[in-house]
Formats: structure tokens, sequence, C-alpha cells
């Protein structure tokens, strides 16, 4: 008798541990929910606990929101924390957040896993691609159309980048555009007039470098940085993406190698710990006036404000020199195809639109707002006026070039070859013809 | 008794739990992950096989190579300096009687610590604006982009990051040939200084060969974990610039979790298991010999 | 001779003090800039601080939601823990005492373990997981945990188990014991160093593991300590000295049980791979 209890109790300690596995699997599944709202509680300080019929949505996004010091991720938590309150027993929207460099890891890990988060922050080109293609983001057509949520954004144009066969399946959050800031100040000093032309952006250089300043504060240490310089230089020489990605245009026509050339000219005139230096030293370098010029997109503007105040009154902006078009980006948000509640998702997504969000976008974020909303010029960082102004001068925009390839390993091979090349690791036409082996074997 | 030690349930019911859990976390995967080898599998749809082309692609694939490159590199280089300092460092800390135990546990402390974080700290002490280039620019000196130099056959970053591995794990070592020479009997050593030998000699001739087998059962321990090496790159270098300090670690997670190439990835945790299996078994073949008794 | 032993001798305590240097040093460092503004990181990396601020560390612990980390790497060891030392210890007496033909396999089979990276089983085991709803879940973490924990758990346990006089068995056996009661209540107990060190091993390795935990965990309330560290690196600017107060109270907690048991620590994971 004695030995079967045991041996009962045995088996139960052991099953229990596999047990433990599955009870608190099935628990989480549905008390999935019921776990991340408790998380959601004190991101979004206004909710309450949900009663029943309350919609619950998820919304992944790529940096915490409450550890950043970015101020477009802080208009986010603003959206977040509004949305929760006005829309208290009915809505509910719980963020799921990851830093950037695993964004896409944990978003794919979802997808793949069938809990694809309700509403996503995606980047247009191959990264909205790989989730349009296999049907994990949904059109937004219709709920674009219903309340004339479409008129209350710039243009149609816009939408470009997130349309795939007539049907648009992102929504714009904010355009930012790559831009050279410069630092007036230094500018006036050297006797250094604004440059139109590559020409001129060397001599400016070498003259900044004769006052004794660093001309160019930049990053290698953050691939992506030297690589947005890299795609105005290839822009220049009139390389064209599309044309290589199908394989009738190459890498190795001599365009590629001479944008590289020009990399490896300018970089006499870069910080010298450019090589070892990440995105935000780069950053913190110009706005405490230890370099002339930065080449950043316009979200650094934010960054720059938030950091070191003063310096917003002698930071000047101009489009990279010799490119008629400029850089730009937007945060889009895609919706899941297989959400249960799509009314809510739309419902955010127009939160993410409104008036008060876009507002903060210009006056706050100093980012390019996309609807049409009024925002006060004098509140909104004195940069974002440069850029605007730059945004109309230019004659179109193009993609980030490690956005706008095949794959993202496309693009973060061109990013890490471009760094390469400016370590002299790696010679310009050596670069070109990497970059096509590479297309050869993987994008074609 | 041998009744009740034969006791076909009990072996069961005490062998289960361990058995199946290691069965399905470890067996099955192993042979999913051989399978998923030989497959395209992009994670989202389902795999399909496609034969050898995983492991052709591999032969294309620079990164690869570098990868392989550094964990060659690190293994030997683990293998011989933690070898080489760990004797030295358990030799000298026998010899002396005051502070022993605080130097030992001083040089223990990192092999507890985590190394995302120690991975972090070292980038920092690294890093062009903080750190020891700070620093010897206060004695005048230019210190070299410790982690992002390209020169050279074997490149700095990798030297700056083996240094930082020995410097964590190198107490590891240190405690195990210290905890095997602490076991030599007295009375060897006094023997052999009797017979006229100097510390040096006995050290060559008596603590040397009675630690053969803890060197094989170290080293094994420190190769696997090289082969293993993933925290601190990931957090030092992220194999940056350009794949210069991948390893296969860390390029499998990028190709597996950046990229989505689950197949591929499945191909490198491949190779890495046969090198995990090849150099254990050639280790202990070649350094463990035999036993003599202390 | 009695000088030029004691020249030698200083020169070996010399060399011991510059390797403590190079030993704590950096972690001096890390600590002295975390109670710094992230501009006087900058300006003056080493001096010490000049107003030290704890700002940094609540900070990381509230908002970089580093309490909540802790709190899960507590969890998830200390789970581990007890299972990996139940289970092993099972496992490792039936193949140390119980008399079976394949105890010798199963010897084998669990060893083959300790060779095994845990990169080869990552992508199987996150794509069954993710099927199962157990990433992005704290038992997704454990069972993996546990069973890279066993090898070594049943290696040392084993070792134990096999030491013990066989008398102790017999006179148990006369008194009429049932095998789980000779196991639970005589050899477990007296083989109390042995769980001590295996202990120790597999939560110092769970604490600090970082890949699967990554791979495993996304949602911010589950993440443990070793993933939370990466979140300070921000998508365009990183808070340097959250980050290095985030350091700081990552290896704080590992710093005082090392301290308080330094001697026990160091002994008993000196004995576990000796035996190992």
């Amino acid at each position: 008798m004695k030995r079967k209890i045991l041996a009962a109790i045995l088996s139960v300690a052991m099953t229990a541990s596999l047990l433990s596995g599955c009870g608190s699997s099935s628990a989480s599944s549905g008390a999935d929910s019921a776990g991340s709202q408790a998380a959601g509680a004190d991101t979004s300080a206004g909710s309450t606990a949900s009663g029943e019929g309350v919609e619950e949505i998820q919304w992944m996004f790529w940096d915490d929101l409450e550890a950043t010091e970015d101020l477009i991720s802080k208009g986010y938590k603003d959206v977040i924390d509004r949305f929760n309150k006005d829309y208290e027993g009915k809505y509910h929207v719980t963020p799921i957040t990851t830093n950037l460099e695993e964004y896409y890891a944990k978003l794919n890990a979802l997808v793949a896993a069938g809990n694809t988060p309700d509403v996503f922050i995606v980047s247009p080109g191959p990264n909205l691609t790989d989730y349009v293609e296999p049907g994990v983001a949904a059109p937004l057509d219709d709920y674009l159309a219903a309340d004339g949520w479409k008129d209350t954004f710039t243009s149609d144009a816009v939408f470009s980048q997130m349309t795939y066969d007539g049907k648009i399946y992102a929504v714009p959050l904010n355009t930012a555009a790559a831009c050279c800031f410069y630092n007036t100040e230094m500018f006036a000093a050297a006797g250094v007039e604004v440059p139109k032309t590559w020409d001129e952006m060397l001599s400016a250089c070498a003259k900044l470098k004769e006052a004794g300043y660093t001309p160019i504060s930049i990053s290698a240490g953050t691939a992506w940085c030297l690589s947005m310089v890299a795609g105005y230089l290839c822009e220049a020489e009139g390389v064209d993406l599309a044309a290589i990605a199908d394989g009738s245009d190459s890498w190795t026509n001599g365009k590629l190698e001479k944008a590289a050339e020009k990399i490896v000219e300018l970089s006499q005139y870069f910080q010298p710990t450019a090589a070892g230096d990440t995105n935000d030293v780069a950053t913190a370098n110009f706005y405490n006036g230890e370099a002339a010029m930065l080449i950043q997109g316009s979200w650094a503007i934010a960054q720059i404000n938030g950091s070191n105040p003063d310096f917003e009154s002698k930071c000047g902006v101009f489009q990279f020199p010799g490119v008629d078009r400029i850089i730009a980006k937007s945060d889009s948000l895609a919706m899941s195809s297989t959400t249960k509640h799509p009314e809510a998702c739309a419902a955010l997504m127009k939160y993410f639109t409104d008036d008060t969000a876009q507002k903060y976008t210009a006056e706050v974020g100093g980012k390019i707002p996309v609807t049409k909303v009024e925002y006060d010029a004098d509140k909104a960082p004195a940069q974002l006026a440069y850029v605007m102004d730059v945004f109309k001068n230019a004659k179109g925009t193009f993609g980030f070039y490690n956005e706008s390839m095949p794959s993202t390993e496309a693009g973060s091979h061109f990013d890490d070859t471009l760094v390469s090349v400016f370590l002299g690791d790696m010679t310009p036409a050596d670069a070109a013809q990497d970059m096509e082996d590479f297309y050869a074997s993987n994008c074609r | 008794m041998d009744k009740l030690l034969r006791n076909k349930k009990a072996i069961i019911i005490f062998m289960a739990p361990a058995f199946l859990l290691f069965t399905f976390v470890l067996f099955i995967p192993i042979c999913q992950s051989v399978y998923y080898s030989f497959c395209e599998y992009k994670g989202i749809t389902a795999p399909v096989f496609i034969g050898l082309d995983n492991y052709k692609a591999m032969l294309k694939d620079k990164p690869l190579g570098f990868a392989l490159k550094n964990s060659l590199f690190f293994l030997i280089f683990s293998c011989v300096t933690q070898l080489l300092m760990g004797l030295l460092l358990a030799g000298l800390l026998t010899n002396i009687d005051k502070g022993r135990n605080t130097f030992k546990n001083i040089i223990y402390l990192p092999c507890v610590l985590s190394s995302a974080a120690l991975g972090l700290l070292w980038m920092f002490i690294f890093s062009p604006k903080l750190g020891i280039n700070q620093l010897l620019q206060q004695f005048g000196l230019e210190g070299p982009l410790w982690l992002m130099d390209t020169s050279g056959y074997i490149i700095l970053p990798m030297w700056v990051i083996a240094f930082v591995a020995l410097w964590q794990y190198v107490g590891q070592s240190m405690m195990l040939y210290m905890a095997q020479i602490s076991g030599i009997s007295k009375a060897l050593y006094e023997a052999s200084y009797i017979d006229g030998c100097n510390k040096s000699q006995s050290f060559r001739y008596i603590t040397i060969p009675l630690i053969r087998p803890m060197v094989a059962t170290a080293m094994s321990l420190n190769a696997i974990g090289s082969l293993k090496f993933f925290d601190l790159i990931f957090n030092m270098t992220e194999g940056g610039p350009n794949h210069r300090t991948e390893v296969l670690a860390t390029h499998l997670y990028q190709q597996g979790f950046k990229y989505f190439k689950y197949g591929y990835a499945s191909a490198i945790g491949v190779i890495l298991l046969v090198m995990c299996l090849v150099v254990t078994a050639f280790i202990n073949k070649v350094v463990k010999t035999e036993n003599y008794e202390m | 001779m009695k000088n030029n032993v004691s020249i030698v001798k200083i020169i070996i305590y010399i060399f011991l003090v510059c390797m403590a240097v190079l030993y704590l040093a950096p972690l001096l460092w890390v600590f002295n800039v975390s109670f710094k503004t992230n501009a006087e990181i900058f300006s003056a990396p080493f001096a010490p601080p000049i107003a030290p601020t704890m700002d940094n560390f609540t900070f990381a612990w509230t908002a970089g939601k580093l309490g909540i980390a802790t709190l899960n790497s507590f969890i998830v060891c200390f789970i581990t823990l007890a299972l990996s030392l139940v289970v092993g210890s099972m496992a490792a007496f039936a193949i140390g005492r119980l008399r079976w033909k394949l105890a010798k396999a199963a010897m084998t089979y669990f060893l083959l373990g300790m060779m095994i990276p845990v990169h080869c089983v990552l992508i199987p085991l996150f794509t069954r997981f993710a099927k199962v709803n157990l990433t992005n879940n704290l038992t997704g973490l454990i069972l993996p945990y546990l069973t890279f924990a066993l090898p070594i758990t049943i290696f040392i346990m084993t070792g134990f188990f096999e030491s013990m006089p066989n008398e102790l068995i017999e006179s148990a056996c006369i008194d009429g014991a049932t095998i789980y009661q000779i196991f639970f209540k005589i050899c477990l107990p007296l083989a109390k160093t042995g769980l001590f060190v295996t202990g120790l091993m597999t939560f110092i390795a769970n604490w600090n593991e970082l890949l699967l935990a990554m791979v495993f965990i996304s949602d911010e309330a589950k993440k443990t300590l070793p993933v939370s560290l990466s979140k300070f690196v921000g998508p365009y600017n990183t808070n340097y000295s959250q980050m290095f107060a985030a350091i700081i109270i990552a290896i704080i907690p590992t710093i005082i049980v090392y301290c308080a048991f330094s001697n026990q620590i160091v002994d008993g994971l000196t004995a576990g791979a000796v035996k190992g």
C-alpha cells in the first residue's frame, strides 16, 4: 500500500514537471492577453482592468516606450495612452516592444507562430513586401475610404511606397529625409558657403579643415549611417537599383565603383574615430560642436535638440550636394490580415494620424507630418522648416538604399561592403564585384 | 536487495523524466536540425527538401569563411592561453600562502558574471570615445581602433575579444589545475628535492605529468566553450565590421534570426555540432593518456 | 638562498597584484560611471562623479523594467534549479545505483548532451515551441535550460551515488525500506554537497544565458536580465549612463552571492568539475 502511494506521488511529481510546461502554456495562450494587460497597465497609465467585451489588440514597435529618449517614440506612447483612455471599455491596445536590431526577427517569429500582432510598424520597401506577399498584411483601402480618412493625408503620393497592385497595405505616420546638417557658426568662421555640387562639397570640407574644424562627423560603427551617404553618391552616379535587381544592369558597370571612390575621397574629412563611433556618438560630436557637418536622417533633429537645446539656433540644413532627389523614409503601420478586431486596429491607426499626433510629430518630434494638419511653425524645431524647404526643392524622393534592395540581407551586405571600403579593407572595384557576386548568388 | 535494485518499474520511474526531456528537447531537435539543413526553410512557409544546396551555398558564403577562421582561431587561442595562463596562475597561487584565497576569488569572479553584461562593458572600454583610448590620450598616445581595425590575417578585434574571453574564463582553468595540484602528495615533492630537483624541475617532472588528465578535462571544456562562443561577440561587435569578427554561433544567429534562412542556419548548426564532437574526441585521444597513481 | 626566495615571492606578489587590478579595474570603472550623467561620461570618463546620482539606477530599474527582468530571471533560474536537481539526481540514482543492463548506454546518451551546443537545436526548438505557444513564455525557457543542465547534474550526481557505501543501502533494505524511500530519505540527503555544487552551476549558467532568452522571448514583461540589457541601445541613440547602471544591476546580485559564499562556490565548482 505504502509503495503504491509513494509511486503515485512520484509519478505526480514527475508529470508535474511536464505539466508545468503544458499548464502554463495553455494558460498563457488564453491568458496571454491577461498577462500582457498587466504589462500594459504600467505602460499605459490611463488604462484600467478591462472587463468583458473589450476588444484587445496588440501593437508592435521597435523602441522601448519607457526607456526611450527619442521624442517620436515618446509621442507614440502618448498616442497609445490616449487611445486606451478614450476607448476605455471598448478597445484596448497593448504595446509589444523590442529594440530595433531584433525587431524583424521577433515580428517574424510571431508571424510564424500564427500570433501576428494586430498592428505593427514596418519600413516601406523589402520589409513591407515580406509581409504583403505572403498575405500577412491586410489591404487598408476600405478603412481609408471610410469617414474621409484618406483625405486628411497631404497627398496620395505618401502612399506610393505602400501600394501593391493598386492596394494600400500600410499607413505612413511621418516622413523623415536624409539631409546634411551643418553648424552655421563654423561655416561662417571658415568662410564657407553651403555647397551645391560635389566639388563645392570637397572644397568646403577642405576649407573647414584648414580652419581647424573637423568637417564631417559620421559613423561607420553603425553601418547604415555611412551607407546613407553611399546611397546619395550612387544616386548621383545614376545607379538603377531595379535594373540591377532584375539582372538587366550590373553593379560592376563602374557606377558603384565611382561612388565608393567618392566615399574614400570624402573620408579624409571624417572625424578620426569615425570607424569606431556609433551613430549616436557621431550625432553627439555634431551637436557638441566637435564637427561642422552631420549627414543624417531628420529624426536626428529630435535627438539634437533634446540633448543640446542651445544648438537649435546654429544648426542649418542643406540638401546633399550633387543630387536632385532626396532619401526619404516613412514609419508605417500595417494591419494583420488575421486580426479579429479590424475596427479596433483601424481606430488605432487613425489615432496615429489624427491632428494631435501629427501636430506632435512636427512640433515636438521634428519629423514631417503626413496629414494636412496645421501646426505652429514657431513651436516646431527650426530645423524642420529647413528640412521642409529641402523637401520642396527636391525633384522627388527615393528610399534608403539598404531598404530598397531585394532582401534585407542584400541591404545589410551593401552597408557592410561600404564600411569595408571606408576601412580600406576592400578597394572600390572589389566592392562592386562583391556586390555583383552577392546579387548573382542571392537575389536574381 | 538485488531484487530491489533490479526493480524495473523503479528504474523506469527514475529514468523517465530525464530521458523524455532529453529526447524531446535535445535529441529530436538535433535530428530535425539535420533534416532542416537539407531544406529551404524560411520560417513562414513549410520546409522544402533541396538536398545539399545549403552546404553548397556555404562554399560561396564569405562571412562563413570568416566565421570558420575565427572560430578555429578562438579554439586554438583559448586552448593554448588558458592552458598556459591557467597553469601559471595555479602554480603561483599554490606557492604563496598569504592572500591565496583573495587572489583566487578575484580571478575567478568574472566566470560567474553575465558575459552579456561584461561584453557590453568591454565594448565601451574599447570604444574610441570612452575607456582605454581616453586613458592613452592622457599620456599623449593614440590608441588603435580596437574593435574596427581590419588589417592583418587575424584582425585586431579578434585578439581583443580573445583577450576578454581569456580574462573572463581563465579563472575556470586556474581552479581546475589548482585543485589537481593540491591533490598531489607533498611527499613526492619532498622526495624530488632530496634527489636534487629545484622547483621548476619538480614542476616539470612531477606536476605536469600528474595533472595531465585534468588538462584534458579543462581543454575539452575550453574547446567546447570557445566553439559555442556567442554572448561576448554579440555584445561587443555583433560580428562587424563587415563580418570580420563573425564566429559560427553569431553567423548562425544572423542567418537564422535576422534573415530567416532557417535551413541554411541549421546547416551551420550541423557543422558546429560536428566540430564540437571531433574536437572533444581529438583532445581526449591526444591529451588524456594514462592516469598515474597519486 | 632565503633572500632569493623572498625576491621570487615579491615578484609573484607584484604579478598577482597586477592581475587583481586587471580584474577589478573594469568593474570599478563601470561602477564609477554608472553614477554620472550622460554628458559627464563623455567629458570625464575616469574622474569620480561630480554629483553622484542614483537616477540612472531608479530609471533602469523601473522604466527600463530591469526590476521585472530580475524577477523573471529569478523565477526561471529557481524553477530550473529545483527541477534539474530532482530530475537529474533521480536519473543519476538509477544509473549509479540501480542494476540494469543499459545503465552505461544511458550515461553515454546523457553525456553526449555536454558536447552539444545549444545553437544546434535553436531553430527546431524555436519553431516547435512557437507552434505550441511556448515562445514568449517562461516555461519555454525552463524546459531547454533544464535539459541542458541535466548532463552535468547527472554526471556529478552519479559520481556521488556510486561512491556511497553499499552497507548503507543494504541496512535500509533489511529494515524494509522501498527503493523510493532509500532514494529520498537516505541517498539524497547524503549527496548534499553534490546537490549544492550542481545547483550552483545550473543557477549561474542560466542566470547568464543570453541566446535562448533572446530568441524565445519578445514580450517586455517576460524578458530575463541579460536580454533586457540590450534595450538601452535604442534605435537612434543609446542611453549610456542608464546602460552602465543596468550592467551594474545585472552583475551585482551575482557579485554579492559570490562574496558571501566565494570559498564554497569556488571549491564546490572545482569539486564538481574535477568529478566531471
